[in-house]
């Protein structure tokens, strides 16, 4: 083969690893289960990257309440159990495997947690914070910095941003869109 | 400074007045050197334009990033890769600089063609898968055109996307993707007889040969995985030296590298959790300097010497650290390899007169 072919031919099979790679993702995240979680805070957009907002998933414990069964700290990356509410999903386990966690939520997602609690404290609230692997919600100028005003100007233990994340058959989370103040933006190849 | 011609020119009326050459002869003999290649103003204002025009269209596109739909940002990024790729097809055997260049530029391009593309869709991944695959992808295009530059880049973010493989995590996942790149670097170096892959890789595998240590989590008595590691560069270099005496074009630059990680993972072994007991290690490494110095003096070879050098002195400097105030015994020690040392010298001197 000449070397215009083999270039030619290489070049073209990893433009199409790339569109497969999209295309796979998009129809993952359609497919699916979706799961509303609450968002606690936002980083300074970097001007470099793009414009986004930077997630943080950090869930409140209740006063009085232990950790939910299974979580603690630097457990490395295992299987989150959700279980989705009225407004959104709480985690309620923690497990190395899948078939472990399924047992503790109806939703199983591939993640980590690191939980604080203070049971024995009635005053104390305690707080876990999840790694899902999605840490930015890419949008453009007017969006980015929309979300970014709305999550800064929020009351202290106001829940108003969410982000929606449909969980595939794999277990990975993928980021499906924001909730902001009840109006929600979701990602379109738009 | 004057091209070949110029100076030939001098040194032909120079040999002609003495003799040397007869006066017939200078003008055959200059036209059959070749003048040194000269750009034409055409073509470095055409150079100089597209550049320019390069530098706007990218100004514009990142201008307008924002308002390009998704689709239509995605749709740019694959255009400029497969343009970039299609240059190198279109440079082809004829220009071979060219299309070496263009490869690695298409390599470059396609790992920021991953990261934009997670960012255009909102792909969440690990950093280390993404640098893996742009590694992949490089080695790919440079096994395809034959592109010594994108190997290079291939290796660095292989190694890289190593780095970040959770090497300290208790789970032990794959084995790091630089045991399989730094081998097949050094095939492709030694094939295309490319000596700047050839440093790229003879420097990546130490690198891959430390990350191995890292993933198996190192724990043997008397660090013996690392020792045989050094002994495995030796040979390397052994062999590498070997080749080089063939006048093999890139045999050279493996020798000098390989030293230096032999010397390294040696010297590095008597360190750590579980170093070997006593000064056995000190005297050794004492004595493999002073032999390593000899080696490169004798070959000629400064890389190798300057390894021997700072070996030696990274070995006094261990000896003394580790006796404290034990000055009659490093006395002692150094006296031994000195004898040693003079004794091999003076043997080997012994040899060469007969």
């Amino acid at each position: 083969m000449t070397f215009p072919i083999r270039i030619g031919a290489a070049a073209l099979l990893l433009a199409a690893l790339l569109v497969g790679l999209v295309i796979r993702e998009t129809a993952a995240r359609a497919a699916g289960r979706e799961v509303i979680l609450v968002m606690q805070a936002v980083d300074p957009r970097d001007l470099l990257t793009g414009h986004y907002a930077a997630l943080d998933f950090t869930q409140a414990v209740p006063p009085g309440r232990p950790c939910p069964p299974g979580t603690g700290t630097a457990l490395g990356r295992g299987w989150l159990a959700l279980t989705p509410g009225a407004t959104d999903a709480k985690v309620t386990g923690y497990a190395k495997t899948r078939e472990e966690a399924a047992k503790l939520g109806p939703v199983v997602v591939r993640g980590q947690a690191n939980c604080w609690a203070a049971p024995e404290q009635d005053d104390t609230p305690g707080r876990i914070s999840l790694d899902l692997g999605i840490r930015r919600f890419h949008a453009d100028q007017k969006q980015a910095e929309g979300i970014e005003k709305a999550l800064r100007e929020r009351k202290v233990g106001e829940e108003t941003a969410f982000a929606v994340v449909s969980v595939g058959q794999d277990g990975k989370p993928r980021l499906k869109g924001v909730i902001i103040d009840g109006h929600r933006m979701d990602l379109s190849w738009k | 400074m004057a091209s070949y011609k110029t100076r030939l020119q001098a040194d032909l009326d120079r040999w002609i007045a003495e003799g040397l050459v007869p006066a017939a002869s200078r003008e055959p003999i200059l036209a059959g050197v070749a003048e040194p290649r000269r750009l034409e103003a055409s073509s470095a204002l055409a150079a100089v334009g597209g550049l320019l025009l390069g530098i706007a269209v990218i100004a514009f596109v990142a201008a307008n990033w924002s308002g390009i739909p998704r689709l239509g940002r995605f749709a740019l990024i694959l255009a400029l890769f497969l343009g970039v790729s299609g240059g190198a097809a279109w440079a082809g055997a004829v220009r071979p600089l060219a299309r070496n260049i263009l490869l690695l530029i298409a390599a470059l391009v396609y790992a920021a063609a991953i990261g934009l593309t997670g960012q255009i869709f909102d792909i969440a991944g690990e950093p280390s898968a993404a640098l893996h695959m742009a590694g992949l992808a490089a080695l790919l295009l440079a096994v395809a055109g034959r592109s010594s530059a994108a190997a290079v880049a291939g290796l660095f973010f292989v190694g890289v996307g190593d780095a970040g493989f959770g090497f300290l995590d208790a789970t032990r996942g794959l084995p790091p993707w630089l045991l399989a790149a730094a081998p097949l670097a050094v095939a492709l170096a030694w094939t295309w007889r490319s000596k700047p892959l050839a440093h790229a890789a003879a420097l990546a595998l130490p690198v891959a040969g430390l990350y191995l240590l890292i993933w198996l989590h190192s724990d043997v008595p008397n660090n013996l995985d690392g020792f045989a590691i050094a002994a495995g560069f030796a040979a390397l270099a052994a062999g590498a030296r070997w080749l080089d005496g063939k006048d093999h074009p890139v045999a050279g630059v493996a020798y000098g590298w390989w030293v230096w990680a032999a010397l390294i993972f040696f010297a590095a072994s008597g360190f750590g959790p579980h170093p070997p007991t006593g000064i056995v290690h000190r005297v050794v490494w004492l004595g493999v300097s002073a032999g390593v110095i000899a080696l490169g003096l004798h070959d000629r070879r400064s890389v190798v010497t300057a390894a021997g050098v700072l070996s030696m002195a990274g070995a006094i400097g261990a000896i003394l650290f580790d006796l404290g105030l034990g000055l009659m015994t490093a006395a002692g020690v150094f006296a031994l390899v000195a004898v040693v040392a003079l004794g091999v010298g003076f043997i080997l001197r012994r040899r060469a007169k007969a």
